[in-house]
């Protein structure tokens, strides 16, 4: 063989290992024939659907990050692997994968187990009615559920299906209709055989890329083995009984106060009975935590520190996509955290229902 | 053994060798002159099959070249441009490795082929110190001993006496010598016009990647038909041999003729004397000067 | 000619040093580690080091993941890269190529020399590593077995072999980085600029690994699947990076090895 024709077989083989998989993945997704009411229902049926699979989430969202929050701020602004296996809104693990471990939710009866490898540690909890967001709220069967809830086939639009995890899934765009909404759209693709959401994107107003990204790589609609979302702890794992979860647990559970039942034009949820209030519905919500001054002030700095920030008469807002923070009060002061998918003026609006409307309550002891 | 045609090496625009026809015959110890950049380096490995000709065949022992290398290489022992070894290992284990990696011979008998090779060239007594302690000139004989390893057929050396001292010229000159007689052919490339005119019977010279000149040496070195003279009687010389005298130097002179005995005889009987009187036969490298001036000129 | 070469293998006093050096840095951190009784923080430092203060046993583990990500492809780089411009320069390659040794055997037969030192380095860095874990840093009970990363429990036979397929792994990572250093080493005249050539393709890979805007090549780069053997001490195993990493390895390999032979197989032979 000469010199050009096997430079030309090893060239032929770069362009077969590459092209193939590339010419592959750019054969368009077949569309299925379904329209987007009856695609809308699907999804909403699948709620209690079973499955399994590798899920990446992508968040562009910029937020600060603070020891009681830093959880948060790297589930929307950073990319995350996760995998989970479902068998019902009560008995699921989701594993948070990281480079040199994991940290797992196994839910069982109300119960979650959090374990994290590095910290070798075990934490039991009860699921409280309002805690922070956490990985597996971010799969996308169970943020879908959350956006589309009061949402009908009048709010939706087909558009465009997209191979997600090898399934030629069928799309739908939502476009909220509420004033106070931050979030453009959500455009979501779903399981034609099983409506199961594969994929979600969320956009903010005037942005040309999702702020938010959810979406399995590997997908299975067949029902996990019980196995599968045990949590079978090794001898030596001591599990620990947490009474409060985080940040939004303990202010909701003993803070002496309630909010109003309505803000920015907004209505408290049914879920809210505590200290913390829960505003809207679907794509519109927002979320009032009380904080004391130790709280607030370490936050407050953190929230001054981040790049965008103004300095508005009700307190220190920070806006990351269609995300919006405000952090009311001064230095020294305690105040309310207000975060959500609405914009800055129903952000502001609503701290001035909540510093009107809070109601204190008498301390008992 | 060796024959080439038209063979011919470019690197890019520069032309290394251009055409040359080589033959080397059974028997022959081969001289390849030339001066450095002349191309020669580039010819042996183009024979070895290292560097691959642009255009141009190659026979070596009546086979194509590189095609059959596989068959053709064992017969042969080389060395290309200086010797080469594992500088951390001792002469005796890179002998062994050399003799390991290729095809023929068995591990049995491998000590005793090393041991041959080492005595062959003068490196019996040689310890297991490695070879990165050797001299220049222990280095060239590892070389020659790697080559003689297989007993080939066909030796190519690339100046295969440097860096030893005189003692070491002559020991390796008889070595050859020996071999050559005992039936292994020779091909010795070498810019010493001294070494190839003591030791070959045939000459290649390449110019500037022309071969200028093949030919046996004896040829080349038979007697011109003139003689030479040296007498202070010039002027009695030219009356006598009007017309016959062909060239003058000083004291010096050319005389064409037919038999030097008759010439002799003239001489004396004209009472002329003469102090010196050859035949005239010509130095090997003028004989490479006129060779590279006659092609230098054509170009 | 494999059996040539490996016996150059072992008669190199460079492979040896090599070996020993990439040995003394997990040997240290483990005598650190049993001295002072200090892990890293959660979440920082080597993959498994965290856990091994409790278990000794996982020391290899985390001594692998010490020497992966640098030492061994640094070694790795070297010895590929001077396989052919190494004789090269040497002047021993020519007289290889006329005793004669056929271009292709002496390629697969560096890489085969190339792989048992790796596979060489790999096992004198677990053993020693398993040896330095029991001695200092104890063992768990052996019928509890150890912990895996989803928290649940192996037992000592499942242990040994995930540690057996982490190490075939990880030597399959550096047959990558040895095709790599191999094809430049018939490209190149001196062994470092082969070594060095390597050396600058994983650094540029991981460089861009920790770069967002190069999203669409990062499933392609070399380093991006090195640290996946984390994957098979997950409960159950997860083979999706494992599985990309093998598949992207063997294309680098076979693509690299081409190339080699491409270019190695006519190439003049000028030093």
């Amino acid at each position: 063989m000469t010199r050009t024709g096997r430079w030309a077989a090893v060239a032929l083989g770069v362009l077969l290992v590459v092209g193939v998989p590339v010419a592959i993945r750019a054969i368009p997704p077949s569309d299925p024939d379904v329209g987007a009411g009856e695609l809308l229902a699907a999804v909403a049926g699948s709620e209690d659907h079973p499955w399994s699979g590798y899920v990446e989430t992508e968040g562009a969202l910029d937020l600060p990050v603070e020891d009681n929050f830093s959880d948060v701020g790297s589930l929307f602004g950073e990319s995350t692997r996760m995998r989970a296996w479902w068998r019902g809104d009560d008995d699921w693990r989701v594993d948070r994968l990281l480079v040199a471990g994991e940290t797992d939710l196994v839910h069982h009866s109300g119960l979650t187990i959090e374990w994290s490898y590095e910290g070798d540690r075990a934490r039991l909890s009860r699921d409280p009615d309002i805690r922070l967001p956490r990985t597996a709220d971010l799969v996308p069967p169970v943020l879908a559920e959350r956006l589309l809830r009061d949402v009908d086939a009048g709010d939706v639009v087909r558009i465009d299906a997209r191979r997600v995890a090898g399934v030629d899934a069928p799309g739908l765009r939502l476009e909220p209709t509420a004033p106070q909404a931050s979030v453009d759209h959500v455009d979501l693709w779903a399981d034609p055989e099983t409506g199961v959401p594969l994929r979600i994107e969320v956009y903010a107003a005037g942005e040309p890329s999702p702020s938010f990204t959810t979406e399995f790589r590997d997908f299975s609609a067949a029902t996990p083995a019980t196995a599968a979302t045990d949590f079978p702890a090794a001898p030596g794992i001591q599990v620990d009984h947490d009474d409060v979860l985080d940040i939004a647990d303990a202010a909701n559970q003993y803070a002496p106060l309630r909010p109003p039942d309505r803000v920015g034009g907004l209505a408290k949820s049914s879920t809210s009975d505590g200290a913390v209030g829960v505003y809207g519905v679907g794509l519109t919500q927002l979320i009032a935590i009380p904080m004391r001054d130790r709280e607030a002030d370490p936050l407050r700095e953190q929230l001054g520190q981040t790049p965008g920030v103004r300095h508005l008469a009700s307190g220190t807002a920070v806006s990351a996509g269609p995300l919006g923070v405000l952090l009311t009060g001064e230095d020294g002061d305690g105040g309310w955290l207000l975060a959500g998918t609405v914009t800055e003026d129903t952000l502001v609006e609503a701290a001035g229902d909540l510093a009107r409307g809070t109601t204190y309550l008498q301390d008992d002891s | 053994m060796i024959r080439t045609e038209g063979l011919t090496k470019q690197y890019g625009r520069i032309t290394a060798v251009d055409g040359i026809d080589l033959e080397v015959r059974e028997g022959d110890v081969y001289g390849f002159l030339g001066a450095n950049g002349s191309g020669k380096t580039t010819t042996v490995r183009m024979l070895l099959g290292l560097v691959l000709a642009t255009s141009g065949s190659i026979e070596v022992l009546g086979r194509p070249m590189p095609a059959s290398g596989r068959d053709v290489l064992p017969q042969i022992g080389s060395m290309v441009e200086g010797p080469a070894a594992y500088p951390q290992l001792s002469g005796r284990t890179n002998l062994a490795l050399v003799d390991a990696s290729g095809p023929g011979g068995g591990r049995r008998t491998r000590a005793g082929r090393i041991e041959d090779a080492l005595a062959r060239v003068g490196l019996d007594g040689v310890d297991k110190r490695p070879v990165r302690a050797y001299s220049l000139g222990m280095r060239q004989r590892l070389g020659l001993a790697a080559a003689l390893l297989r007993t080939p057929r066909l030796l190519v050396l690339d100046e295969p006496t440097n860096g030893l001292d005189p003692q070491g010229i002559r020991e390796i000159r008889r070595l050859l010598l020996d071999l050559n007689a005992a039936g292994t052919t020779v091909f010795l490339s070498s810019h010493l016009l001294a070494e190839i005119e003591q030791m070959c019977t045939r000459v290649g010279v390449l110019d500037r990647g022309r071969l200028v000149l093949q030919d046996e040496l004896a040829h080349l070195q038979r007697p011109t038909g003139r003689m030479v003279v040296r007498t202070p009687d010039v002027a009695g010389v030219l009356g006598l041999f009007d017309g016959q005298v062909e060239g003058q130097d000083g004291d010096r002179l050319w005389i064409r003729v037919d038999d030097p005995a008759t010439l002799n005889a003239r001489l004396v009987g004209a009472g002329i004397r003469v102090a010196e009187l050859a035949p005239e036969k010509r130095t090997l490298e003028e004989i490479v000067l006129e060779a590279a001036e006659t092609s230098g000129d054509r170009r | 000619m494999i059996a040539v070469e490996l016996r150059k293998l072992v008669l190199s006093r460079r492979t040896w040093v090599t070996i020993l050096l990439i040995d003394a840095l997990p040997t240290l951190v483990g005598i650190l580690l049993a001295v002072t009784d200090l892990g890293p923080r959660p979440g920082t430092g080597p993959a498994f080091l965290s856990a091994v203060l409790t278990d000794g046993t996982l020391f290899p583990l985390a001594a692998l993941a010490i020497v992966l990500p640098l030492f061994l492809p640094i070694a790795v780089a070297v010895t590929a890269g001077d396989a052919i411009a190494g004789e090269a320069q040497q002047g021993t390659l020519r007289y290889l190529l006329i005793r004669p040794v056929g271009r292709t055997r002496l390629l697969v037969a560096k890489l085969v020399s190339v792989m048992v030192f790796v596979v060489l380095t790999v096992l004198v860095v677990a053993a020693t590593a398993y040896v330095v874990g029991v001695l200092l840093l104890g063992s768990e009970d052996a019928t509890t077995g150890a912990t895996s990363v989803s928290g649940s429990s192996l037992s000592t036979q499942e242990l040994a072999g995930r540690t057996m397929l982490a190490l075939a792994y990880a030597m399959l990572c550096m047959l990558g980085v040895a095709a790599i250093a191999l094809f430049l080493s018939t490209v190149v005249t001196t062994p470092l600029a082969a070594a060095l050539g390597t050396m600058g393709v994983l650094v540029t890979s991981t460089v861009l690994l920790t770069l967002d805007a190069a999203d669409v090549l990062q499933p392609y780069l070399p380093t991006r699947y090195w640290l996946s053997f984390v994957d098979l001490f997950r409960d159950p195993i997860l083979w999706r990076d494992v599985e990309r990493g093998v598949l992207l390895q063997g294309v680098y390999v076979v693509v690299f090895l081409g190339a080699a032979w491409a270019n190695f197989a006519t190439k003049d032979i000028t030093d």
